[in-house]
């Protein structure tokens, strides 16, 4: 059941990293491929009706992380205060660059918001990154697994390069969706990004993989390349999509593959113990074993429900594409 | 060790108190525009999905800001108390889980459906996404209920020797008779925070001589509701809850009436204020053995003073006594003013009344107030237990999270609020000074272009 329940978190994080990585990539390079404001407003409505359910994913992720490993929970959200507090206030710049915008007809409201959206997407992409390649590292813990490092520890080059090949792997995923959703000339400047982005993206990934190989000897272990070789592969598939549906496919199987490269690396460890230790795991950090069934089942039913409505009611939303007329 | 709890609680304290101005606003409306959604439908009444659409623009700036604001309560469970969230986390973190796979999803799903879908799905699915709304917005406000009521009444749990809680029956925590009556009570009065939004709208727009078919419209609902909502708010949900205080938290109840001595035939304090110093009331107006009878239901009835506590199970007496004076002085308030609204209504005198539309718009924030005065009885009043007779405050706080950091953090969120509220005012009102006559097809928003 502790093994289920990693699986759980783990398809969560992979959900998030797949719906609110579109918008969180497309916001990260919104400025590049929409310059006016009708640009802007269609690239927007690209993602309005989707881009606040996708958020709850990550909301839902941490409930789910507290409901079936508190201590998980608790002593990551605790150790990392400032950086989540950062995440949130983000989240927060984010969420009003969206809402606000098209309420005042002005160049200066619009523009200011525009850029908001975008560095604060970009930072969160960047952010996140930095977050999952410090949890494949591995931080200072003290024996009741609290983080005892600083700020400073968790920007190493290592969970940098994460970040980067974060940042770069979520706008490439964010200009698919632009490809996919709009059409006229943002549709086209989109599709030109989607071809160009790949190339930066395999540069970080080799230098990621190579790094992971070097700091974490687990994963020398060869039945773990399986997944970077499918990631490998779907990112070749996004080069040479032929429509904005085809990369977007793509690129959500290559997130889905490196987060399943992610949690087999890690896998049983939660948290691991940097420089070594025994850091959290996926038996030291669960609650009773009631809890953790029925945390388990509840979980699996809502997702089930949520997957079904959720698609009956989105298939609809995303039929029309956003024009700029 | 204090200071850093001491900043835990400030911070705590204030984002949960800006963040509840929202749900408020999100579950007393969601019944309104659902209402009004599923009668034009039904009956092709455009000027009802109208009124639909204009309070779901209101709703939608409300939802916007209650998510962003939602998401630091989650994440400061583990952020600013992890040591309880450890304790605590297989009962919490299963009710705080629920709501996001059960709530959230449905609330933000449908309500993107019934902003952008309006087009491209048939007029029953777009009531039922309305219906949907409503029912997240209400089940997301259980479940936090439920994980308020199971700190204020622990059930369904055993103690580990280890001192961590092991839940032993979800069942129990869920269907908890403490959680019902508080739930019931605190959505009673987001509906009658809803009926109050409603009737002062509609009653400045009468005041303001226009929009006059759309400012009737919501005067009647919202004073109709408003008078239900205002009267079950105190009778059974108010008094049920109540109730439960009186058997579980009898230092709380003692804080609330200020009742300092235990006594038989106790009297109920209309007035008066508590002297902390002295440990008495003073200017008291008191109804003699009124208090024995609501808590217990007998006259005669022995209510426990402040005095049976130790010093150091007192909650702060002051802040309880005064919240909750305000939330019973307002309820009393709210309830005169819909009566006599209902009551012109039903003499047809209602519209031309502008006295009293007067009163009902300038009314419109009291009813938050007195959510805010009830919810800090119900936390105040708490200490200084995190987790009622278990664990003391003190002991839920994280232990590597210091003052410092979260002062820097709480002088952030108070920067970060100040501009999302002025955002939301502007908003609000820029909404309200539009009106309904004038509303566009879709809702603002990304594809108001």
């Amino acid at each position: 059941m502790n093994a289920a329940a990693f699986v759980l978190i783990a398809a969560m994080i992979a959900g998030y990293v797949i719906l609110d990585g579109y918008d969180l990539g497309l916001g990260a390079i919104h400025l590049l491929y929409a310059r006016t404001d009708r640009e802007r407003s269609a690239s927007l409505a690209a993602i309005g009706p989707f881009w606040n359910g996708n958020e709850v994913m990550l909301i839902s992720a941490a409930a789910t992380l507290f409901a079936l490993f508190p201590k998980a929970y608790a002593a990551s959200f605790s150790g990392f205060y400032l950086p989540f507090i950062i995440v949130l206030w983000l989240l927060m710049v984010r969420g009003m660059s969206i809402e606000l915008r098209g309420h005042f007809e002005s160049d200066l409201w619009r523009g200011f918001w525009d850029v908001g959206f975008s560095i604060s997407s970009a930072l969160l992409a960047l952010l996140f990154g930095v977050a999952i390649g410090n949890i494949i590292r591995g931080v200072p813990l003290d024996s009741s697994g609290y983080f005892t490092g600083t700020f400073s520890f968790l920007l190493n080059g290592y969970a940098l390069a994460v970040g980067v090949f974060a940042l770069l792997a979520l706008a490439m995923h964010g200009a698919a969706f632009a490809w996919m959703r709009t059409d006229g000339v943002i549709a086209d400047r989109a599709q030109r990004i989607t071809r160009l982005l790949p190339f930066a993206v395999f540069v970080l990934f080799a230098i990621v993989t190579a790094m992971t190989l070097f700091i974490h000897p687990a994963a020398r272990n060869p039945a773990l390349w399986l997944a970077p070789i499918l990631a490998f592969v779907a990112l070749v598939g996004v080069l040479l999509a032929r429509n904005g549906a085809a990369a977007l496919v793509a690129s959500s199987l290559m997130l889905l593959a490196l987060v399943t490269s992610a949690a087999t690396t890690l896998f049983p460890s939660l948290l691991p113990s940097y420089p070594s230790g025994a850091g959290l795991d996926i038996y030291n950090a669960a609650p009773n074993a009631y809890s953790l069934n029925n945390a388990f089942f509840v979980a699996a039913i809502g997702f089930g429900a949520v997957l079904v409505y959720g698609t009956l009611a989105m298939r609809r939303m995303l039929a029309r594409r956003i024009g700029t007329s | 060790m204090q200071d850093a709890v001491l900043a835990d609680r400030i911070q705590f304290a204030f984002t949960v108190m800006f963040h509840y101005l929202f749900p408020i606003g999100t579950m007393g409306l969601a019944p309104f525009i659902a209402w009004y959604t599923v009668k034009g439908v039904r009956t092709g009444d455009e000027e009802a999905l109208r009124t639909a659409r204009f309070w779901a623009k209101i709703f939608t700036i409300n939802f916007a800001v209650g998510a962003v604001t939602g998401i630091p309560m989650e994440f400061q469970f583990g952020t600013n108390w992890a040591a309880f969230s450890t304790q605590a986390g297989s009962v919490v973190g299963q009710t705080l889980m629920m709501e996001s796979v059960f709530a959230f999803f449905l609330e933000s799903i449908f309500l993107g459906v019934f902003l952008y879908g309006r087009a491209y799905v048939s007029p029953a699915f777009y009531a039922f996404s309305a219906i949907a709304v409503w029912l997240g917005s209400w089940m997301s406000g259980f479940f936090i209920v439920a994980t308020n009521s199971w700190m204020q009444h622990p059930v369904g749990y055993a103690l580990n020797p280890d001192g961590r809680i092991a839940l032993r029956s979800i069942g129990a925590v869920l269907l908890s008779p403490f959680a019902w009556w508080q739930y019931t009570h605190v959505m009673t009065a987001a509906v009658l925070t809803g009926g109050f939004v409603v009737a002062g709208v509609g009653a400045y727009y009468l005041l303001a001589r226009r929009d006059l078919d759309f400012g009737r419209r919501f005067v009647r609902a919202g004073v109709i509701v408003g008078l239900c909502a205002s009267l079950i708010v105190v009778f059974p949900t108010g008094d049920g809850n109540g109730k439960d205080i009186s058997n579980y938290q009898p230092a709380k109840l003692a804080a609330m009436e200020g009742l300092y001595r235990s006594q038989r035939r106790a009297p109920l304090s209309i007035i008066g204020m508590p002297d902390v110093q002295h440990n008495r009331l003073i200017d008291a107006v008191e109804i003699p053995a009124m208090l024995s009878f609501l808590a217990y239901g007998n006259f005669q009835a022995n209510v426990k003073g402040i005095d049976e506590y130790p010093t150091d199970q007192r909650p702060p007496i002051d802040l309880t006594y005064y919240a909750y004076h305000v939330m019973l002085g307002l309820g009393t308030i709210f309830i005169a003013i819909m009566a006599l609204a209902v009551l012109l209504l039903i003499l047809r005198r209602l519209y031309e009344s502008r006295w009293l539309l007067w009163i009902v718009m300038l009314a419109t924030p009291f009813p938050y107030i007195a959510n805010e005065a009830g919810w800090t009885v119900t936390e105040v009043g708490r200490q200084p237990w995190i987790i009622y007779g278990l664990t003391r405050t003190v002991e839920g706080a994280s232990p590597t999270v210091v003052s410092g950091e979260t002062i820097f953090t709480i002088i952030g969120f108070i920067g970060m609020y100040f501009v999302l509220g002025s955002l939301f005012l502007l908003l609000v009102l820029r909404e309200i000074a539009i009106g309904p006559e004038h509303e566009e097809a879709l809702a603002a928003g990304p594809e108001a272009v």
